[in-house]
C-alpha cells in the first residue's frame, strides 16, 4: 500500500480540442492534493483517465511505479463531478452493490456500508430510497459510494460543490483522515480558499498544461519574493506616502497603498535595508512583514 | 503481465454476475413486470383450462312446440343432439378450432296447444324459443332475441332431412335408394402419418412460441434499454464503467433479463403444462415437451443476439424519453420476424428466411415442427443465429462504450462507433 500515483505526459484530444497536453503531477500517499483549474482546463478530463473511465492519446498513469491493470483500478474510489447513483434503489442496498461492483464480497460489502452510513449519520435511511433524502444526505451517500470498498487512492471531482459550511469543514476533515490513513487523495476544485485550508499539494492546470506543481505551502513561500507590507505611524497622523517610499528604492513598485499600509514589491534586486530606511524617514515604522500570496493569488498570476 | 490478464478475468465472472443479479433484483420488484406475468399466466391457465370446460359443458335447450310438423322436427333435432353426445368425446382445446358436424344438445319441450299465444309463453315460461307450423315447409323458429345456434342448425338439420324423406316418399324411393341420397358413404380416411389423438396441430405450437419470443424479447428488450438509460440519466454509470469495462456491464445486463426472460417463459409455459395435465390432457405434454428442444435453443440464441442492440439503443438516448425512437430499429427487427413467422407465406421464403439471422430464431423452430427439416439444417441455422449474436454483441460493445458516457442528448449510431465521449 502507501504507493504514490504518477501521471506521466498524458495528453488527450477532443477532435480539435487538446483537452490534455503532456501533463505529468505526483500524488502522494499520506497527503491531499488538490486539483486547481479554471472550468474546461482539464481537470475532469484528467481524473477520468486516472480512473480509466477515458482513455489518454499518449502517456501512462502508475501507481507505485506500476502501470494500472483492472483489479487495482477496480480499488480506486471516485466522486464523479456530475453525481449520481441509482434514484429509485435503497440507500444501503446500492452501496452494497458498488462495493461488490469493486470487487468486495458480500458480507465485507455489507459490513462497510454498515459502518460507513453509521460514521456519516445516515445509519437510520439505510432502508430509505435514495431519492427521498435530502439533496445534502445524498451527497453524504455519494462519498460514502467512493469510500465502500476500501479505496487505495480516492479522486474525488469537485467533492465541496454545493456543501454547506458545515458540510465543507466534514468533507475536508474526511479527506485529511483518509489521507492519514495512507490513501493518496486528489480532489478538484475551483474554490481556491478551501483548497488552501485543505491540501498539503497543489497542482495548477490551465488550458491543458500543469503551470504549477507542489506543496502549497513551497510553492507560496516560492511565490512570495520580495514583497513586504509597511506600516508607519507619521507625526500628526498623516497617511503613509506609498509612492514617495516607493521612490526611494531603487527598483521598487507599489503594489498597494490604501488602508495606511503600503504593500510594496522590491523586484529582484531591491534592498530591504534601503526600504526600512525609508520607511522610517516618514516617521516610527509599525510593521513590515514578507507578504505570502494565497493561493487565489498565484492562481490568478500563473493562469492569467 | 500475465497475472494482470488472469487477475481481470477472475473478475470478470463474479462482478457479471453482481450486475446481473442487479437487473433481476430490479426486475422482481417491478410491478409492471409482476403484473404482466400474473396476467399471462392468469391467461395461459384460462387458455388450457376453459376450452375443455367449454367443450365437455352440452347446452340445454328447452323449446315450446306448436302444430305437428313441429314436433316432428324437433323430436328429430333432439334426437339428432343426443347422437352427437355420444360420437363427440371432448378433444383437446384445439379441436374446438375446427369442429365440423352437427353441435351436441340436450333438447327438451313442451307441446302448446293451437290457439294458445306464443309470444306471452315466450316470454313467461323458461323456453329458449318456439318451433310452430303444421307443415315441413313452413316451420317457424320464433325467439324473443336470439336463438341459440345449436337449436337453430339442430332443428334446420332435422327438418331438411325429413323434406328429403317426404320428397323421396312421394317419388317413389326405396329406403335404400334414400339413404343413398342422404347419407352417401364419405371416402375412407387413412392418415399415413397420423398425429396423435389428443394433440394439437404444428402450427399452432409454432404460434404459440412466436408470441412469446415476440413478447420476451420486446419487453425484455425494452428493459435493458431503459435500464442502460437509468444508469445514463442518473449519472451513476460513470462510477460503474469506473470500476469495471463496460463490456462486462453490457454482459451483466444482457445475462441478468435472458434469465429473466427464460425464467418467466418458464413459468407460462409451465403453467400452461400442469394446466393442462389438470385438463386430463397428458398427450399434448408429451408432445409440447418432445418438440421444445430446438425452441428453446433458438429462443436463448435470438434473445442474447436481440438484447445487444437493445442495450445500444438505451445507451444512445439520455433520457428515457428518447428511447422510443432510439430503439425504433429493434422494435422493427422484432415485429417483422414475428409477422413473417405468423402470417402464410410460401414454402420456399419460409426456408429462406429460416436461415436469416434475424428470423431464423421464429421460423427454423416452426419448420422443424411443421414441415420436418433435415438434421443439419437446424444446426446452420444456429451457427448462423450464434455468429451473429457474436458479432451483435461485439459491436454493441463497441457503440455501448463509445455513447454510455455521453450525457447531453440523443448520438446517432456512428457518433457512437466512433466513440464520442
Amino acid at each position: 500500500m502507501d504507493r504514490e500515483l504518477r501521471l506521466v505526459g498524458i495528453s488527450r484530444s477532443f477532435g480539435d480540442h487538446v483537452a490534455l497536453d503532456d501533463v505529468s503531477f505526483t500524488v502522494r500517499p499520506g497527503r491531499t492534493t488538490g486539483f486547481v483549474g479554471a472550468n474546461g482546463a482539464g481537470k475532469t478530463t484528467a481524473m477520468r483517465i486516472i480512473l480509466g473511465v477515458l482513455a489518454p492519446d499518449a502517456g501512462r498513469v502508475e501507481l507505485g511505479g506500476e502501470p494500472l491493470t483492472l483489479p487495482v483500478r477496480a480499488r480506486f474510489g471516485y466522486m464523479p463531478e456530475e453525481r449520481g447513483l441509482y434514484p429509485k434503489m435503497k440507500v444501503a442496498d446500492q452501496l452494497i452493490y458498488l462495493g461488490r461492483v469493486h470487487g468486495l464480497d458480500l458480507a465485507t460489502a455489507r459490513r462497510n456500508t454498515e459502518a460507513l452510513l453509521a460514521e456519516l449519520g445516515l445509519a437510520d435511511r439505510a432502508d430509505d430510497v435514495l431519492h427521498t433524502l435530502s439533496l445534502g444526505n445524498q451527497q453524504r451517500v455519494q462519498v460514502a459510494a467512493a469510500l465502500v470498498h476500501d479505496p487505495i487512492l480516492l479522486v474525488l471531482d469537485e467533492p465541496f460543490s454545493g456543501l454547506d459550511p458545515i458540510a465543507v469543514d466534514a468533507m475536508g476533515a474526511l479527506l485529511r483522515e483518509r489521507a492519514a490513513a495512507g490513501v493518496p487523495v486528489l480532489f478538484s476544485s475551483h474554490q481556491l480558499e478551501l483548497v488552501e485550508r485543505v491540501c498539503d499539494d497543489v497542482v495548477i492546470i490551465d488550458h491543458g498544461r500543469v503551470v504549477a506543481a507542489g506543496e502549497a505551502q513551497e510553492l507560496r513561500a516560492a511565490r512570495a519574493g520580495r514583497r513586504y507590507r509597511v506600516r508607519v505611524a507619521r507625526d500628526g497622523g498623516a497617511p503613509l506616502d506609498a509612492a514617495a517610499l516607493a521612490a526611494a528604492v531603487p527598483g521598487a513598485t507599489v503594489v498597494d497603498g490604501g488602508n495606511g499600509a503600503a504593500v510594496v514589491d522590491l523586484g529582484t534586486d531591491g534592498d530591504e535595508q534601503a526600504l526600512v530606511a525609508a520607511a522610517l524617514a516618514q516617521g516610527a515604522l509599525r510593521e513590515l512583514t514578507p507578504v505570502v500570496p494565497t493561493l487565489a493569488e498565484i492562481f490568478r498570476e500563473v493562469v492569467r | 503481465m500475465s497475472g494482470q490478464v488472469s487477475g481481470a478475468v477472475s473478475r470478470a465472472w463474479p462482478t457479471v454476475s453482481v450486475v446481473a443479479g442487479r437487473e433481476i433484483a430490479v426486475k422482481l420488484r417491478d410491478k409492471a413486470f409482476i403484473f404482466t406475468t400474473v396476467f399471462m399466466l392468469l391467461l395461459v391457465t384460462a387458455a388450457t383450462v376453459l376450452p375443455v370446460l367449454l367443450t365437455q359443458r352440452v347446452p340445454d335447450v328447452r323449446v315450446a312446440v306448436q302444430g305437428d310438423a313441429a314436433v316432428e322436427v324437433v323430436e328429430l333435432a333432439a334426437r339428432l343432439g343426443a347422437e352427437e353426445q355420444e360420437t363427440s368425446a371432448p378433444q383437446s382445446p384445439a379441436d374446438l378450432l375446427v369442429l365440423t358436424g352437427l353441435p351436441a344438445a340436450n333438447i327438451s319441450w313442451v307441446t302448446v296447444e293451437p290457439g294458445v299465444d306464443v309470444d306471452r309463453i315466450l316470454e313467461q315460461e323458461d323456453v329458449s324459443a318456439a318451433l310452430l307450423g303444421d307443415e315441413l315447409t313452413s316451420l317457424q323458429l320464433v325467439s324473443l332475441r336470439e336463438v341459440p345456434s345449436e337449436l337453430n342448425t339442430l332443428v334446420t338439420a332435422a327438418s331438411a332431412e325429413l323434406q328429403a324423406a317426404e320428397a323421396a316418399a312421394r317419388s317413389g324411393l326405396t329406403a335404400e335408394e334414400f339413404a343413398a341420397i342422404t347419407q352417401p358413404t364419405a371416402p375412407a380416411v387413412e392418415l399415413l402419418e397420423p398425429r396423435e389423438e389428443g394433440t394439437i396441430p404444428p402450427e399452432f405450437i409454432a404460434l404459440v412460441f412466436a408470441f412469446l419470443f415476440y413478447l420476451s424479447v420486446l419487453t425484455f428488450g425494452m428493459s435493458i434499454a431503459q435500464s442502460v438509460v437509468e444508469e445514463k440519466q442518473s449519472r451513476v454509470v460513470e462510477l460503474l464503467v469506473a470500476a469495471m469495462p463496460v463490456r462486462w456491464l453490457l454482459a451483466g445486463k444482457v445475462l441478468g433479463n435472458t434469465i429473466m426472460a427464460v425464467g418467466q417463459v418458464a413459468v407460462i409455459v409451465g403453467a400452461g403444462l400442469v394446466g393442462a395435465v389438470v385438463a386430463g390432457q397428458s398427450a399434448l405434454v408429451g408432445q409440447l415437451a418432445a418438440s421444445s428442444g430446438w425452441f428453446v435453443l433458438f429462443f436463448l440464441l435470438g434473445f442474447v443476439m436481440l438484447s445487444c442492440l437493445w442495450a445500444v439503443g438505451g445507451s444512445l438516448a439520455s433520457r428515457v424519453e428518447e428511447l422510443s425512437s432510439t430503439t425504433a430499429v429493434m422494435q422493427i427487427l422484432v415485429i417483422v420476424p414475428f409477422f413473417a413467422a405468423v402470417m402464410p407465406i410460401d414454402e420456399g421464403t419460409r426456408q429462406v428466411l429460416s436461415y436469416v439471422p434475424f428470423t431464423a430464431p421464429l421460423l427454423m423452430p416452426a419448420r422443424i415442427v411443421h414441415d420436418g427439416v433435415a438434421a443439419w439444417e437446424p444446426v446452420v441455422a444456429a451457427v448462423l443465429v450464434l455468429a451473429t449474436a457474436v458479432g451483435l454483441v461485439l459491436l454493441g460493445a463497441r457503440l455501448y462504450a463509445g455513447s454510455v458516457l455521453h450525457t447531453s442528448g440523443r448520438l446517432k449510431a456512428a457518433q457512437a462507433w466512433r466513440g464520442v465521449a
